[in-house]
């Protein structure tokens, strides 16, 4: 009984860890550890400003990303046109 | 005087000449400007982030060069047009010095229209920015980072560059892989050794061997990688190498373990398969990063050039892009720009600060049919010139190209536990073939039993275990605890050494260059013979201000000389007139309007105004005088630095020869080396020829030591064997160099050849130590008596009396 206690104890813990070791692989390769010492002032920066500015920043780079594709599409269509 | 914190750059200052604002307090006008835009744009919260620390006031721009940034051949050479339609380029940001810098820089510009995405790099001080065309411009970029009293200008991102953030990245990734796998398992073996003494149900053991064959099997595989594919690239050009050493080790251990868990008797040794591939694997992982550094520190010389150069076409003045510069143009370049590409003077004539090339700090005067080279700084006229070399093959971007070649092939000293790993392999290889055939054909059947387990299985466990016994450990901890251990005794000293196999190149070295300047002297001039002739505090004043108009080497230690000894107060000069290369001159008006002329500088300058004069020195020297009187002569040597001559004859002690490289000519050269007893000087020496002559040296199979500290002499450190650079040195020379003097002191560099030799002489004992460890211990298992708990604590053992053997490196 103990045995398998330990046991399952053991391999809940291997994939716990490997979880949180499959995050911050996927974290690196994203390039946020490329920058040391960014990354150890890092929690100087997390008010509720520096948090939302991070959301508006995501944001306007979708937003963007979109408007420029609209407009690239357009462009198209209207050289089409012109065909 | 009280001192007053400026309140944007936080830079103290004396109370009176700060600008003030109600409480405010400002050390600049560019402070003030930038504190005001931070508050009305709402990023005052700079100031909370930057907290204690300062920061560079703002530099001043006029920004009459911002309109390059928007012209196609800019645009063509830096930017990318994306996928997405967006532009991008790489900025290096000057003026960065905290993660304050960072967060406001990438803060501003995210606030600006039409910026898409910033990122800045804080340790390289590189950044990613992406824009919209159609809504900015990059020049509204660029003058935005300058608004803040930031600069910005783009760089080539290389391809080198690339290769290298992408190789750090991955082996980071591996390296915490292992890491992590490894103390999970070191946890478990604190269970398992336990249970060893305590008592541990076989059910309980089987557990923990699971749990650490599924932790170390990623890390074999994973990150181990990188070592079997050395090991392959290895065996390719018939070269058992220390990865293979490591990897085959590993591996052999882990399929041995696997036995074990699979029902074989014995002990597994997954612990050990982790912990060796996760010690060597954070040793390479601090390689790569002094690489990546070194190709970081590159990107920003090669942006230090100009990006186009006025070509004269006739009447027409028009840019061009250096690589499009055709030899046979005619170049104009104004005063401070530096030289875009070699040439010959034909018009203008004027002083060059050489620095860059041959590391002297004084400017050179150049005319008419002279060569000047790329990376050169005209320091005082408009010159015009026909290009002799192209972009390509002039000096400059020649050096640069030869460094990056040199980064990637840095020169290998075999080292001596890779040599002893080569015969150790072999042997333990085959005396492991050889216990299995004696087993296997003459049924050897001594040890203990194994049950379960048929003839095959049984010789081919013992002959594995023969391997596991001998496994590396030791012979793999031998030389990286020793090193590290010699390390930090080093670092103490103020000697930061990149890779620990230096520690064994400096121990073997039998010829030590130096560079001149900078190294073996001060590289500055000091007074050391003041002969003044009219001691009248008035004159000397006037001295003192004809002094303070110019930034020349010379007169500024002549100042500083002039200010240790006196109390002077400053005149007001008119006519203030630089004769090039030889000095100056000024007119003083007294009191009454009474007019005298002054004149300091040089001999040469005195001779011309026909001044009568009976001093003849062989040093520099600096003469005043008023109305054709000379007032006061002054003697100017580069001094030797302290220990210089203690350090040369420690290193001819140890039969070391010393020999000295010089950019500057063969007088002060053979004065130098007979002062300091050196008995073979080379003068007059280019960055490439310094390195063509390490390059000799190395032919004649020895191992060269080269120490310098300008830009001029990193090719050359680069290519020797160990490159030691001043703490003082350029960026550049840092970065290729492979040990730095963090206090540029000589008495450190006789310190770090101690050390260096007694750290060596412990690898060899551990060596040695871990050697007789194996010829005890292999018999047993050879002979199948490997009783588990001896065996592991043998191998802790012998790990064990590496590392206290290690640790008396201290102990003097």
């Amino acid at each position: 009984m103990i045995n398998d206690t330990l046991f399952f104890m053991l391999i809940v813990g291997i994939i716990i860890s490997a979880g949180l070791l499959l995050l911050f692989v996927w974290a690196a390769k994203n390039g946020q550890f490329d920058d040391s010492n960014k990354l150890i002032d890092g929690m100087l920066f997390d008010s509720t400003d520096d948090l939302n500015d991070a959301i508006e920043k995501e944001k306007k780079i979708k937003e963007a990303k979109e408007a420029k594709a609209l407009k690239i599409e357009e462009k198209e269509k209207a050289s089409h046109k012109n065909d | 005087m009280p001192q007053v914190k400026c309140n944007h750059c936080h830079l103290s200052f004396s109370d009176e000449i700060m600008i003030k604002e109600k409480e405010l307090n400002f050390c600049c006008k560019g402070c003030q400007g930038v504190y005001h835009l931070l508050k009305s744009d709402g990023l005052d919260s700079f100031y909370d982030k930057l907290g204690n620390k300062t920061i560079t006031p703002p530099l001043n721009f006029d920004d009459d060069d911002i309109s390059k940034f928007d012209t196609d051949s800019y645009m063509k050479n830096y930017a990318n047009l994306n996928k997405d339609g967006f532009y991008e380029i790489d900025l290096i940001i000057e003026g960065i010095h905290c993660a304050a810098c960072v967060w406001l820089n990438e803060k501003i510009l995210h606030d600006t229209k039409g910026l898409v995405e910033a990122n800045i790099n804080f340790t390289t001080n590189k950044a990613k920015v992406i824009w919209d065309s159609d809504e900015l411009k990059l020049s509204d970029i660029i003058l935005k980072i300058r608004s803040i009293g930031y600069n910005a200008y783009a760089y080539d991102s290389s391809i080198a560059d690339e290769k290298a953030t992408k190789a750090k990245r991955e082996y980071f990734i591996k390296m915490m892989v292992a890491v992590i796998a490894s103390m999970n398992i070191m946890m478990l073996s604190v269970a398992k050794y336990t249970g060893f003494f305590t008592g541990i149900t076989p059910e309980v053991m089987n557990m923990i061997h699971i749990g650490e064959f599924l932790l170390s099997t990623p890390v074999l595989f994973y990150s181990g990688w990188v070592f079997f594919k050395g090991a392959y690239f290895g065996l390719k050009n018939r070269i058992l190498n220390m990865d293979f050493l490591v990897s085959f080790g590993a591996l052999l251990t882990y399929i041995y373990s696997l036995f074990i868990l699979f029902g074989a008797k014995g002990e597994s040794y997954f612990d050990s398969v982790a912990m060796i591939i996760t010690f060597v694997l954070v040793g390479k992982y601090l390689e790569v990063i002094g690489k990546k550094s070194a190709v970081d520190t590159l990107d920003k010389i090669k942006s230090s050039l100009p990006l186009e150069a006025t070509v004269i076409d006739g009447e027409n003045k028009k840019q061009v892009a250096l690589n499009s510069i055709n030899i046979g143009d005619i170049v104009e370049i104004k005063t401070g720009e530096k030289v875009p590409v070699d040439g010959i003077i034909i018009k203008g004539e004027g002083a060059f600060d050489e620095a860059s090339l041959t590391g002297e700090s004084i400017p050179i005067f150049k005319k008419n049919g002279e060569m000047i080279y790329s990376g050169t700084i005209n320091t005082s006229n408009l010159i015009q010139f026909e290009v002799t070399k192209d972009f390509k093959n002039s000096t400059f971007s020649s050096i640069v190209t030869l460094l990056e070649d040199s980064l990637n092939s840095k020169p290998q000293i075999q080292d001596k536990a890779n040599e002893i790993s080569k015969g150790f392999t072999v042997s333990i290889l085959t005396l492991s073939l050889f216990t299995f055939l004696v087993w296997y054909f003459f049924g050897l059947d001594l040890g203990f039993d194994y049950e379960g387990t048929n003839h095959f299985e049984k010789s081919f466990i013992v002959a594995i275990s023969v391997i596991v016994i001998a496994c590396p450990c030791a012979l793999a901890l031998a030389t990286p605890i020793a090193s590290l251990i010699g390390i930090s005794e080093l670092a103490k000293k103020g000697l930061l050494f990149k890779e620990a196999k230096y520690i064994e190149s400096l121990a073997k070295a039998d010829t030590v260059v130096f560079d001149k300047t900078g190294t073996l002297t001060k590289g500055e001039l000091s007074v050391t013979k003041a002969s003044i002739f009219n001691d009248n505090k008035h004159n000397l004043e006037l001295l003192y201000s004809l002094l303070d108009t110019s930034t020349h080497p010379i007169s500024k230690s002549v100042k500083k000389y002039l200010l240790s000894k006196y109390d002077l107060k400053q005149k007001k000069l008119s006519d203030i007139k630089n004769i090039d290369a030889k000095g100056m001159s000024a007119v003083y008006t007294n009191d009454e309007g009474k007019t005298s002329k002054l004149i300091g500088g040089n001999l040469d300058l005195i001779l011309d105004e026909n001044i009568k004069c009976e001093i003849s020195v062989n040093n520099s020297i600096y003469v005043f005088a008023i109305d054709n009187e000379i007032i006061a002569s002054f003697e100017l040597v580069d001094e030797v630095k302290d220990y210089a001559m203690d350090l040369i004859e420690y290193l001819q002690a140890r039969n070391i020869d010393v020999i000295m490289l010089t950019g500057d000519n063969e007088k002060v050269a053979s004065k130098v080396s007979t002062l300091l007893n050196i008995k073979k000087h080379l003068s007059k020496q280019t960055p490439v020829s310094k390195a063509e002559y390490i390059k000799e040296l190395k032919k004649e199979e020895k191992i060269v030591i080269m120490v310098g500290d300008g830009v001029n002499d990193s090719v050359a450190l680069s290519n020797s064997d160990v490159g030691i650079a001043m703490g003082t040195s350029a960026d550049i020379s840092m970065e290729v160099s492979d040990i730095v003097l963090l206090n540029s002191s000589l008495s450190s560099l006789k310190d770090a050849f101690e050390i260096s030799s007694r750290t060596y002489k412990f690898i060899k004992q551990n060596l040695a130590i871990s050697l007789i460890y194996n010829l005890i211990t292999i018999p047993f298992a050879m002979f199948g008596f490997v009783i588990p708990l001896v065996a592991a604590l043998s191998m802790s053992l012998s790990s064990l009396l590496v590392v206290l053997n290690s640790l008396r490196i201290k102990i003097k």
